[in-house]
């Protein structure tokens, strides 16, 4: 929220410039201005007392401008013939609200209120409710209202554009997650196997063109795996599996659907994970589609893990395979035991 | 006292692979790489399990089974292939054959699924387990001797174990079954794959086709 600025303006000036500066900040003929604050001059001098809180302002002096405003605010109601009570009351929810909009005045959720001002600003509107001349009536819960649309306004406005901050930043966080985990499995994975096979340069250059082709799948086609069925990515991943880390990979099925990018990714993790560190030289990968439920399972013999033995720095697991597939909506078990092999349990609702 | 088997596959290659591989585990005593051939090979020598190709040159192996069955009942069948439709591996195991198996399965699992399958059990690989479980979940609704058509929770829940890797006696751990008990389950499932009535079962090939 911008408050206008009222600053003055150098260039029509009669005084300090106030009314040109208004009325160029409202796009209006200064001289309709000037004429306003004439008017408000009769009321007691409160057009002299508002110019001088605007050029007070305008210099950056707000405490000056609000006292000064307060005092204007006084003078016009007064003018108006309101009964003092009423005025006071006024006068006091005004100045209570002003320090307290100036203390949470930032407009962030996490900024305090000031008490202080609020107590006053409760004084103020005590005086009004309690004045029994006919103007209050309508006065009183109007300006207790007002109050509370004054400060919970712009709370319940800054609220909502936190929300939506936040769920862009969210989406932010996500995709960049999705792009972590992708660069995990499968760049950083072809690094480490250009690394160990760096004597053959036949090898590196195969692993190198099958990366680059499999990157460039990814960058420049919104879904992989679209219009691909389940079966066929995972027979694809499995083939790339068995073909990079010299595993058996046995895949049966029972029923297909459409290959989702994230399951067909994390399951081909849990394969990858299976391959490198499991030491079996079988795994066995099982899809199972459900009217209501697809679900992966990848399983090995080998010599399984302690997951809390597992250094926090290893993604592969929380991020490749169970933050990517909670992000799908699925949910991802690793079951593993030392000396009892490991299972990987992907299921996604249809 | 080593089985006797008769191998029936037309790749030359992987005919000599799995004779290596087997070793002195069991009794090579014949090759085939034909339905033609088959039949009267297996009728001669009377062995104790076929290693049988789902896929011949001149048919599928279900020929060959439905040829020799009814004169050497004693001969037990165990299919093996490297990735086959569905509908095809269902349809040697309704001719008869007690499992299935890939060509990928290591030597010594191979030997055990022999021997398993000459002592009359049933195996079945995790991708078998899978088309089953396909096969009997396809309109479940439909009618007909349920005690056929239909698996029961229990034997669900093996064949899903067995589908997820899991061998027999892994599978009788973690469901708190005896060994004996699992492979009564298999074997129950592979009655109830050849005896079934329900159509479904080999309509269901063309449906899963179409999927």
């Amino acid at each position: 929220m911008r408050l206008p600025s009222f600053a003055t303006s150098t260039d029509e000036r009669a005084l300090a410039g106030v009314c040109a500066g208004i009325a160029r900040d409202l796009g209006v003929d200064v001289t309709l201005v000037r004429l306003v604050f004439a008017l408000l001059a009769l009321a007691g001098g409160a057009g002299i007392l508002l110019y001088l809180a605007l050029w007070a302002w305008s210099r950056s002096r707000p405490w000056w401008a609000v006292v000064m405003v307060i005092v204007t605010a006084f003078l016009i109601l007064d003018a108006v013939g309101l009964p003092d009570r009423a005025v006071w009351g006024i006068v006091f929810v005004a100045a209570g609200l002003a320090v307290a909009w100036r203390k949470g005045g930032s407009f962030r959720m996490d900024a305090p209120l000031s008490y202080g001002g609020l107590a006053l600003a409760g004084f103020g509107a005590i005086l009004l409710l309690m004045g029994s001349d006919a103007p209050t009536h309508l006065l009183g819960p109007g300006a207790v209202a007002g109050a509370l649309l004054l400060i919970g306004g712009p709370w319940l406005w800054r609220l909502a554009l936190d929300r939506d901050a936040e769920r862009t930043a969210r989406i932010r966080t996500e995709e960049r997650a999705d792009v972590a985990a992708r660069v995990h499995d499968s760049v950083l994975q072809t690094l480490a196997l250009i690394q160990r096979h760096a004597q053959e340069p036949r090898r590196v250059a195969s692993l190198a063109r099958r990366q680059e082709r499999e990157l460039r799948g990814w960058l420049y086609a919104d879904h992989q795996f679209q219009g691909e069925s389940l079966l066929d990515a995972l027979s694809a991943a499995a083939a790339d599996v068995e073909e990079l880390h010299g595993v058996r990979v046995e895949l049966a099925s029972a029923g297909d659907a459409p290959a989702d990018n994230a399951l067909v990714l994390a399951a081909r993790e849990a394969m990858t994970n299976a391959a490198k560190f499991s030491g079996a030289e079988e795994i066995d990968v099982y899809q199972e589609v459900t009217a209501d439920e697809i679900a992966v399972f990848v399983r090995d013999r080998g010599k399984g893990f302690d997951r809390a033995a597992v250094p926090a720095d290893r993604k592969g697991i929380a991020e490749s395979i169970e933050a990517r597939l909670h992000r799908a909506g699925g949910i991802a078990t690793v079951t593993s035991k030392p000396g009892e092999g490991t299972e990987v349990e992907l299921r996604l609702p249809r | 006292m080593k089985r006797r088997v008769v191998l029936v596959d037309d790749h030359g290659l992987f005919l000599a692979g799995v004779r290596a591989e087997l070793g002195d585990a069991v009794d090579v005593v014949g090759e085939a790489g034909s339905v033609a051939d088959a039949v009267p090979l297996i009728k001669e020598r009377d062995p104790d399990v076929v290693l049988l190709d789902v896929h011949l040159p001149d048919g599928s192996g279900d020929a060959v089974i439905n040829a020799v069955a009814p004169e050497r009942p004693g001969v037990k069948f165990l299919a093996l292939s490297v990735s086959d439709a569905a509908e095809d591996v269902i349809a040697v195991i309704r001719a008869g054959a007690r499992g299935y198996v890939t060509k990928t399965i290591a030597a010594d699992e191979l030997a055990a699924a022999i021997e398993r399958v000459a002592e009359g059990d049933a195996v079945f690989s995790p991708r078998l387990a899978g088309f089953v479980l396909d096969a009997f979940r396809a309109g479940e609704e439909i009618g007909g001797d349920a005690e056929l058509n239909e698996l029961t929770p229990r034997e669900r829940e093996v064949l899903q174990l067995i589908a997820r890797g899991y061998m027999y006696k892994e599978i009788a751990v973690r469901l708190h079954l005896s060994v004996k008990t699992v492979e009564s389950h298999v074997s129950n499932v592979l009655r109830k794959l050849q005896l079934s009535t329900r159509h479904e079962l080999t309509r269901w090939a063309t449906q899963h086709r179409l999927v």
